[in-house]
């Protein structure tokens, strides 16, 4: 599914990633966690497309295309899907619009028919109750005056309108209380599918409670430092990450 | 050396004068009064304040000429669609439709040409006018020395008009040809109407426009203007708004400018009387190399009087918008309130939008604030949409969409609303697609 390689980025020509390996494969979920500052967020804004960041070096091999070389429009009607960790509040453009102007960009790319209205509010009805949204929200701007769990809870929406291959969660989880963690979780895992990739960045291990990850990376320095499997982040969430620096420092 | 380029650049004008002379119904002494005015003000000079960033050197090197009655043309400006279901027609200043078959009564409405009022023994100094003051004062003198026509409206008493009237300010399209469309219109106490004031027309010619409109709104009256300038795109329009507002009158003026080549709107408000109101929002787009220059000044001369201005401008291409927005609160025009609001969009670097709201305040008890931006679509939500899969003109479109749409929100009235939409759309498409 995405295959990453010696990846480096720079953000205003300091370099955040500095040799990134990573391999997710089909159906699994990968938690890449890390300290502040250590390039997690930039690894999924490079893998989205987002403008300021510089790719110095390494490959980014998606369902066998070069991603990098994609604008961002088109990894979105690939099927790559990012869950940004701040949402942006867009007044004016409906919320209702973006969804199926979104769904329909994606449906042509596929060869599929687009929606009609009735196909797509019935869609929409059904994902809005799963993520507990009041179909209010369609006819306000997108994220316009959302609560941080509103707009958390509309890109859990998104995800499972537009049912993406690989998605990337970025932080999706910072800012939830407890109730809006667990829809959220819900959300996520109602999308767990053989065909779907899930790649979550978080900085706590909370979210892995409801979202078990098949496999948990440490990124530090730009660098993914440590990998193994959902234990790691329990481990992590006893002992901090400065034991994993100092092994990687060791060996 | 300097008196010779000007009397250079009136000599059309004064051939115009004297082309249209002898005029009807003793009119000339009224009509040679304002020809004087406007030779004695001339063109500006690229020093004068209000005309600091519109050049009118290109209007002033062609030769325009009044345009004559046109038959084919007047039958042309009858059928373009309707936005409301009662129309009259200006084609090149001339009524041609106040009554025309098909045409249903409008009650609570008298619509009158120049020789009716004249013969009604409607007084020359309302119909002759000269406003003065502002950088359009030269424009409206010489729109009333040669206006063919004035077309009158008068909305009776307590008349609340269920449907909108329309008035098409057209152009025939003779090439060189200049019209000087004149309107008052008259909101008497209590009424409440809706007016539609489309500029159309002149589609393929080089062609100058000079309208001069009048209102005055009475005690209590109520007053939607709604102004769709979609004007040919090699014309030259300037306009002159005069608003006059009595006690608690109300005055909404919803305004879209979308074409000609160079433009220049005055709307000037008066709230001449106690709780009077005055909302005056609009949007214009200046793509392409169109040139289009706003300036709204709002006098607050009694207590308890309001203005809201709302106006945003987007610019593309090689366009260039310019917004002075003026409100003056006068001594002892107390407990007012006056809130100006400039926003500006910029699609592509060459484009250029000059914003300058202004306030005098002479009162000590009032609430004023002014506000001006010009920026870019925002790169933020340009990447989420299109991290959604839009592509970039669909979330280019989208966002200009969105800047547009909060004052095209507020256009209530319908028909109007969806011309604007349509047009906008169809622009913004054909822009988008070259400014990529």
């Amino acid at each position: 599914m995405l295959k990453i390689h010696n990846l480096h980025a720079s953000v205003a020509n300091r370099p955040i990633l500095k040799g990134v390996d990573l391999e997710v494969r089909g159906g699994e979920v990968h938690a890449i966690m890390g300290p502040n500052g250590s390039g997690k967020s930039t690894l999924a804004s490079v893998l989205a497309g987002r403008e300021g960041y510089v790719v110095t070096d390494g490959t980014v091999e998606y369902l066998g295309q070069d991603l990098l070389a994609m604008a961002p429009e088109d990894r979105a009607r690939a099927g790559v899907f990012l869950a940004f960790q701040y949402p942006v509040e867009i007044p004016g453009v409906n919320n209702a619009y973006l969804l199926k102007a979104a769904l329909n960009a994606i449906r042509k790319q596929r060869g599929e028919p687009e929606l009609d209205a009735f196909e797509f509010l019935a869609m929409v009805r059904e994902r809005m109750k799963l993520m507990q949204m009041d179909e209010s929200f369609l006819n306000r701007g997108v994220n316009e005056g959302f609560s941080g769990g509103e707009k958390k809870r509309n890109e859990i929406l998104q995800m499972a309108m537009l049912e993406p291959r690989l998605a990337l969660l970025d932080e999706t989880d910072s800012g939830l209380d407890i109730d809006a963690l667990r829809v959220v979780a819900n959300g996520v895992n109602s999308l767990r599918d053989p065909a779907r990739s899930i790649v979550m960045v978080t900085h706590y291990q909370r979210l892995l409670d409801y979202v078990e990850p098949d496999v948990v990376h440490v990124l530090s320095d730009g660098r993914i430092l440590l990998s193994g499997g959902k234990g790691l982040a329990l481990e992590l969430e006893k002992r901090g990450y400065d034991w994993v620096r100092h092994e990687a420092r060791v060996a | 050396m300097n008196a010779t380029v000007r009397s250079d650049a009136l000599e059309p004008y004064v051939a115009a004068f004297d082309a249209a002379r002898p005029f009807a119904g003793e009119t000339e002494a009224a009509r040679t009064l304002a020809f004087e005015r406007f030779a004695e003000l001339g063109f500006p000079s690229p020093r004068d304040e209000s005309w600091k960033y519109t050049n009118l050197r290109r209007l002033e090197s062609r030769r325009f000429s009044s345009t004559a009655p046109d038959t084919g043309a007047m039958l042309r400006a009858a059928t373009v669609p309707e936005l409301a279901p009662h129309r009259v027609v200006l084609l090149d200043g001339r009524c041609v439709a106040s009554r025309g078959p098909g045409m249903p009564p409008l009650s609570g409405v008298r619509i009158r040409t120049l020789a009716e009022a004249i013969a009604d023994g409607e007084p020359q100094s309302a119909l002759f006018r000269v406003p003065s003051g502002g950088g359009t004062e030269r424009f409206a003198a010489l729109n009333v020395a040669l206006c063919p026509d004035v077309l009158v409206v008068d909305i009776d008493e307590g008349a609340r008009l269920a449907e909108a009237l329309q008035i098409d300010l057209a152009s025939s399209g003779t090439e060189r040809g200049m019209s000087h469309p004149r309107l008052l219109i008259r909101a008497a106490a209590g009424s409440s109407a809706r007016i539609v004031l489309r500029h159309a027309g002149g589609e393929d010619a080089e062609h100058f426009v000079n309208a001069f409109v009048e209102v005055e709104a009475g005690p209590d009256a109520e007053l939607r203007l709604y102004r769709l300038q979609a004007q040919g795109g090699r014309g030259f329009l300037v306009e002159r708004l005069e608003a006059t507002l009595g006690q608690r009158a109300l005055l909404e003026i919803h305004d879209a400018q979308l074409g000609a080549s160079l433009t220049r709107l005055d709307l000037n408000a008066r709230l001449a009387a106690p709780g009077s109101t005055a909302r005056l929002t609009g949007l214009f787009l200046a793509d392409g190399s169109r040139h289009m220059d706003t300036h709204v000044h709002v006098d607050h001369l009694a207590p308890h009087t309001t203005s809201l201005v709302d106006y945003r401008g987007i610019a593309a291409g090689r366009g260039r918008g310019v917004f002075n927005g003026k409100a003056i609160v006068h001594a002892g025009a107390q407990k007012s309130q006056a809130r100006q609001v400039s926003r500006n969009l910029l699609l592509t670097a060459g484009a250029e939008i000059d914003s300058k709201p202004e306030l005098e305040i002479y009162a000590d008890d009032v609430q004023c604030s002014h506000g001006s931006t010009t920026g870019q679509l925002d790169p933020a939500a340009l990447f989420y949409l299109r991290s959604r899969g839009l592509g970039q003109h669909e979330a280019r479109g989208a966002l200009t969409r969105a800047f547009a749409g909060a004052v095209l929100s507020r256009m209530d009235h319908g028909p109007f609303a969806a011309a604007v939409h349509a047009t906008l759309d169809d622009r913004l498409v054909r822009l988008l697609e070259t400014t990529e």
